[in-house]
């Protein structure tokens, strides 16, 4: 399937699973739906970087926050509506991964994801000390009243606007995988000096998938705020949408662009049930659990399974 | 003829057994009060605490023949003190569960996520403990139980402020500071506005980091500034460092303290014990005025019982009997309108007054307390480390507001360490 053909398809089934929106009362069921959306988004964006070069991020949430504070800016600064905030927050936070990487991807393996995670210590300090988007206090931003496209409530328009983001970030990892770039990051990935002495542009390569990794999860924070209607340094830059990132791609698997889907979808759903069963306090133990099974039994997540599955069936 | 009013009289008899059916069948459906609570996360201590409070509220009632004739059922989920969970377990709550009311979980970070869908569904929306959320949402059906009045950031303060001018001479400097976070941020705002007011002279005016682990460079730093007061904002992990680099730098102050969270609890009354000698605070309760909240000892007797067996704060002087007088404002409203209409009950709380454990309560427009109430006392002749000395009189001196004074501050402060 070419990649026209994909996002097509893609955008398709985010706009059908849309149309939901009038079929189900049950609000419940789309602020479930949100989360699980928005760790799609941050795991296929985690992806980009950790599972197709090699690089571990720990610095999810300093992205993830640096969209979610952009929104509060242009809403505190200009009241501006949600598509705004959207796109500035996006863009912002692709700036911040072109600096990071220009920064910091001369450093290897676990170099750099300390200076991932230094990086998210520095901007949550910042952001703290920055009184315009709320510091310490926090910031409120209102939904608004009117609902556009006739949508019942609120949360109906965030939950279609994460799936068609949602969307939007598969297109584009299944794009960057299945092209040059994609094979050259896969020569990064297994052997950087080899791939630097065949010819291929490690530094800008690195670069550009960071750019583009940040810039993705940005974009899942920028309807954060809207989402909470209130949002402060702790929970924006919450270390558990930095080991969620993490953990999804692990055990959906980190080789292709469904992988994250798979582990964002299963790992997601299963937190938000257990959350309301069980207890929460299983929800980081079930994430514990999954992880080291996965990394012991799977250590290539659950595609990596399905891939030996098909191998024996083709002999 | 004969046949039409047999029949009459059947389906009127058959429409009699049906009423009379779903009149039962209602009157034996629990009325569900639903919230989401912190029972993990940075504030469960608290959240359990208040979680007990309301179960024994739940009890009482029950005990009574519930509300309505029915009984009540609480039902609740942890919000892990992480403001995402909040909006899907409220929606939860109202859509699954069918909750006839709901309650907030504890402190502003989790009330907050919660208002936009309140507003949505008109629900009367009673909270516990958040600080100054409805100057944002304007929501005319929030109610707020902690005693911090109408204009929380500034009331908050005052008492520390008044206890201070009444001092003789009175005070020209003072030195402001507190954590990076979003209650000291409030409390300094409102420490700033009457500082204004009262044209003292700022010589010290910084925040610092929640994490911070060395405190003794910020009190030197302060002493430097020899100031006559400093108010120190702060949470229960810096308000102990502070506290204890205070004592060990030997901090020469008039007054020191003022909005320290984590003295109000049993774990930092005991871990600091001498050290909190002298310390100005806020409290929501003393043994020491017990003649003026005549029904808390009753809710204390359970309280503490359970509290101990689960493992969270043994005294409950501060959430705890708050927690229980926002479910009997509740009930009250309830009764008195006679439903669970959220327009009728909202109106109600907004008119009457309320018999509470804690007092009587009445709300101001903004749904804050009509007149602050949270006391300003002075901590002194603390012996040792242990809990039982916090349970009777004499170690806290009630400085404000006047009805419930019990004396004057003792300054300085460093004179208290003697």
């Amino acid at each position: 399937m070419n990649n026209k053909i994909f996002a097509v398809v893609a955008f398709t089934v985010a706009i059908a699973l849309a149309a939901v929106t009038q079929l189900v009362p049950n609000e419940y069921f789309f602020s479930a739906a949100y989360t699980v959306l928005l760790f799609v988004i941050l795991a296929t964006a985690w992806n980009i970087l950790g599972g197709y070069t090699g690089y571990v991020n720990f610095g999810s949430a300093a992205f993830f926050a640096i969209g979610a504070y952009t929104t509060v800016f242009f809403y505190n600064a200009f009241k501006a509506p949600l598509a705004v905030g959207i796109v500035a927050g996006t863009l912002v936070a692709g700036l911040a991964g072109l600096g990071l990487g220009y920064l910091t991807l001369r450093l290897r393996g676990v170099f750099f994801a300390i200076a991932s995670l230094a990086l998210s210590v520095v901007l949550y300090i910042f952001i703290v000390n920055w009184d315009y988007v709320g510091g310490a206090r926090g910031a409120y931003v209102l939904q608004p009243r009117d609902v556009p496209f006739g949508l019942p409530r609120y949360i109906h328009l965030i939950y279609a606007v994460q799936l068609v983001m949602a969307a939007f970030a598969l297109v584009v990892a299944r794009a960057i995988e299945k092209s040059t770039l994609g094979r050259g990051l896969a020569a990064i990935r297994d052997d950087e000096l080899a791939a630097e002495c065949s010819g291929v542009p490690t530094l800008k390569l690195k670069i550009f998938s960071t750019m583009v990794s940040c810039a993705l999860m940005g974009m899942a924070g920028t309807t954060f705020p809207y989402y909470l209607s209130y949002i402060e340094p702790s929970s924006a830059f919450s270390l558990s949408y930095a080991v969620n990132s993490i953990a999804m791609p692990l055990i959906g698997g980190m080789m292709s662009w469904m992988g994250p889907l798979i582990g964002a979808v299963l790992l997601g759903s299963v937190q938000q049930l257990v959350q309301v069963t069980v207890s929460s306090a299983w929800n980081l133990l079930i994430v514990g659990v999954l992880l080291v099974l996965f990394v012991t039994l799977a250590p290539n997540g659950i595609m990596g399974w399905v891939d030996v599955w098909r191998r024996r069936r083709e002999r | 003829m004969l046949g039409n009013s047999v029949l009459t009289a059947l389906t009127r008899a058959a429409l009699f057994i049906g009423l009379a059916l779903t009149g039962t069948a209602l009157a034996q459906q629990p009325l569900k009060i639903g919230f989401g609570m912190s029972l993990t996360g940075p504030l469960a201590g608290n959240g359990k605490a208040a979680l007990i409070a309301m179960q024994i509220w739940a009890e009482d009632v029950n005990a009574k023949g519930g509300l309505l004739g029915r009984k009540v059922e609480l039902v609740y989920y942890d919000d892990q003190t992480n403001p995402s969970t909040v909006p899907g377990l409220y929606s939860k709550l109202l859509d699954v569960d069918k909750v006839d009311l709901v309650v907030s979980g504890y402190g502003t970070a989790v009330i907050a996520p919660a208002m936009p869908l309140m507003m949505q569904r008109n629900m009367a929306f009673m909270t516990l403990f958040g600080l100054n959320v409805n100057s944002k949402f304007k929501y005319d059906r929030y109610f707020q139980i902690m005693p911090a009045g109408p204009d929380p950031a500034v009331d908050w303060t005052r008492g520390y402020f008044e206890a201070a001018m009444a001092l003789n001479p009175k005070p020209s400097t003072v030195a402001l500071v507190g954590a990076d976070a979003e209650y000291p941020h409030l409390a300094l705002e409102g420490a700033r506005a009457h500082v204004k007011r009262l044209g003292l002279k700022v010589v010290y005016d910084k925040t610092y980091p929640p994490n911070t682990v060395d405190y003794s460079p910020i009190v030197r730093a302060i002493q430097a500034t020899n100031p006559d007061l400093v108010y120190l904002a702060s949470y229960p992990p810096d308000s102990a460092g502070m506290v204890r680099a205070a004592n060990e730098v030997g901090l020469k102050t008039r007054m020191f303290g003022g909005g320290l969270v984590g003295p109000q609890f049993a774990a930092l009354k005991t871990q600091l014990g001498p050290l909190l000698n002298g310390v100005i605070n806020y409290e929501a309760y003393a043994p020491d005025i017990n003649r003026k909240f005549p029904f808390l000892d009753q809710f204390l007797a359970k309280y503490q019982g359970r509290a101990v067996k689960e493992g969270v704060d043994p005294l409950g002087f501060y959430l705890p009997p708050y927690a229980y007088a926002m479910m009997q404002v509740l009930e009250q409203a309830i009764k008195a309108t006679g439903g669970l209409d959220q327009a009728k009950l909202a109106d109600y709380m907004h008119t009457y007054e309320f018999d509470t454990f804690v007092g009587k309560v009445r709300f101001a427009k903004n749904g804050e307390w009509s007149v602050p109430r949270m006391l300003t006392v002075q901590y002194h002749g603390i012996g040792g480390n242990d809990l039982e000395q916090w349970m009777k009189p004499g170690h806290v001196t009630v400085l404000y507001p006047s009805e419930y004074k019990t004396g004057s501050v003792k300054a300085p402060y460093h004179e208290n360490k003697k």
